[in-house]
């Protein structure tokens, strides 16, 4: 009889473990895909991070413009300043003005049509104005402030156009090689070229001569003037 | 006898809890990889706050600029100003009114067969800059997508299912893109044989194009900062 208790009580001890592992294991089970993802973090990482470069922009504008207008109220010739230097600053970011400054010269370049490679087709060997407008948009994701291609300022309304075997900027027809000159920090937009699975990587797989260098002064024309 | 069959039933439930262990041990730890759930919840949070405040400064910019304008009396200054208005409205820093097209692009609503590459025929960044570059080409005087104003330093990037602009405005589709220009050249100019629309339909992604006699186009809102770019006269 003793040993028939001793059983019981064995066997219920072992039930009761097992329930609660049971419980246990189903509220871990059902936790967990409602994980936010890996990626979702990440994006939400990322927009985070511009959002605050943005702010801090922002901040630099409105004590750009504070001092302005603590200037205009001291007096005529002050005003005359601020409001200068606030039209350059309008101006540049229109390209109305020629500017100099560090960043990164990238040259493109059709490829040699006598290597006898015959595993690109000879569309894709020519320069399309696609790849023009990516490099364009992964340079002002970097942060350029200035850019030009074969001396065709880069403005609001400029565009980058097949026309034939040409490319039309500004409505001036452009030829190989295309030199592309931007302004900003230099590190930063020679890297958003060449990260791995980037545009660098994607031209040269497509048979196009790629040279991207650093400069400490560069100068690109104003919208409109050679 | 009947000691034995307690012995199986002991053995079994041995076996099964070895089993609910070891799979127990195994959720454990890959929920551990998984990153916890609070730090996604509390980036929200801080992406929203930071929305926030972002906003209230944009605001305050704009405010700033006004009073700026409005501060300048005489007429030295008037004739700065006048060359700040003009070259203000060059930045795309003013709003701009007038006949134009409204183009709206959506992702495409094609059923995919099986092994078919989901990628091809969602919206990229790539789609939209091609639409952008043929209005601009069309001769487009102002250009929107999405309430953002396309300036000179505008990129657009892919992040997931939505789209940056103007580094930090979030958009997701569909977008609409509003140009103002003539609206006759810029629709013709997109609807060419082998254009743009035909480039996109092939996707299966959906292109609308509207001519409308008067949209608005507004200013862009972001600060103008120079940290590396000097103008050289």
């Amino acid at each position: 009889m003793p040993q028939k208790i001793s059983m019981y009580v064995s066997i219920m001890l072992v039930a009761a473990v097992l329930g609660l592992m049971l419980s246990l294991q189903f509220r871990a089970v059902n936790r967990a895909p409602n994980g936010i993802s890996i990626d979702r973090a990440q994006e939400l990482t990322v927009e985070l991070k511009q959002i605050n470069k943005e702010k801090e922009y922002l901040s630099k504008e409105i004590s750009d413009l504070t001092l302005k207008l603590d200037q205009i109220k001291q007096g005529q010739t002050e005003a005359i300043s601020a409001l200068q230097s606030e039209l350059n600053k309008v101006r540049m970011n229109a390209g109305l003005v020629t500017v100099s400054g560090p960043g990164i010269e990238l040259v493109l370049d059709k490829p040699d049509t006598n290597t006898g490679d015959t595993q690109i087709p000879f569309e894709l060997m020519i320069i399309q104005d696609e790849y023009l407008l990516s490099a364009l948009n992964e340079l002002w994701g970097a942060g350029a402030e200035a850019i030009s291609i074969n001396g065709q300022r880069i403005i609001a309304t400029t565009e980058v156009r097949q026309a034939g075997s040409f490319i039309n900027i500004n409505l001036n027809r452009v030829v190989p090689p295309y030199q592309i000159l931007a302004i900003g920090n230099p590190q930063k937009l020679m890297d958003t070229l060449e990260i791995t699975g980037g545009l660098q990587e994607y031209w040269r797989d497509l048979g196009i001569k790629v040279s991207i260098e650093k400069h400490d002064d560069l100068t690109l024309p104003a919208y409109g003037k050679k | 006898m009947k000691m034995r069959s307690y012995y199986w039933i002991l053995l079994m439930f041995g076996v099964v809890m070895g089993f609910m262990l070891a799979i127990q041990f195994r959720i454990t730890r890959d929920m551990q990889s998984t990153p916890n759930l609070d730090r996604p919840i509390a980036l929200t949070q801080e992406l929203d706050e930071a929305r926030n405040s972002r906003d209230q400064l944009q605001a305050k910019v704009d405010e700033l600029r006004n009073q700026l304008d409005s501060a300048v009396t005489g007429p030295e200054l008037s004739r700065l100003k006048k060359e700040l208005e003009e070259a203000r409205q060059e930045a795309g820093m003013k709003e701009v009114q007038g006949a134009g097209v409204e183009v709206t692009l959506n992702d495409s609503n094609k059923v995919l067969l099986p092994g078919e590459n989901p990628n091809f025929y969602v919206l990229h960044d790539g789609d939209v800059l091609r639409v952008l570059n043929e209005l601009k080409a069309a001769g487009a005087k102002a250009i929107s997508l999405n309430g953002q104003r396309i300036i000179s330093t505008t990129e657009v990037r892919c992040i997931g299912p939505t789209i940056l602009v103007n580094k930090n405005q979030r958009i997701s589709p569909p977008f609409i893109i509003s140009a103002v220009g003539d609206p006759e050249t810029l629709s013709s100019s997109l609807k060419m044989k082998n254009g743009v629309i035909d480039y996109l339909q092939f996707w299966g992604i959906q292109v609308d194009v509207k001519k409308i006699d008067k949209l608005t186009v507004p200013a862009y809102a972001g600060g103008l900062v120079f940290d590396y770019a000097k103008p050289k006269i």
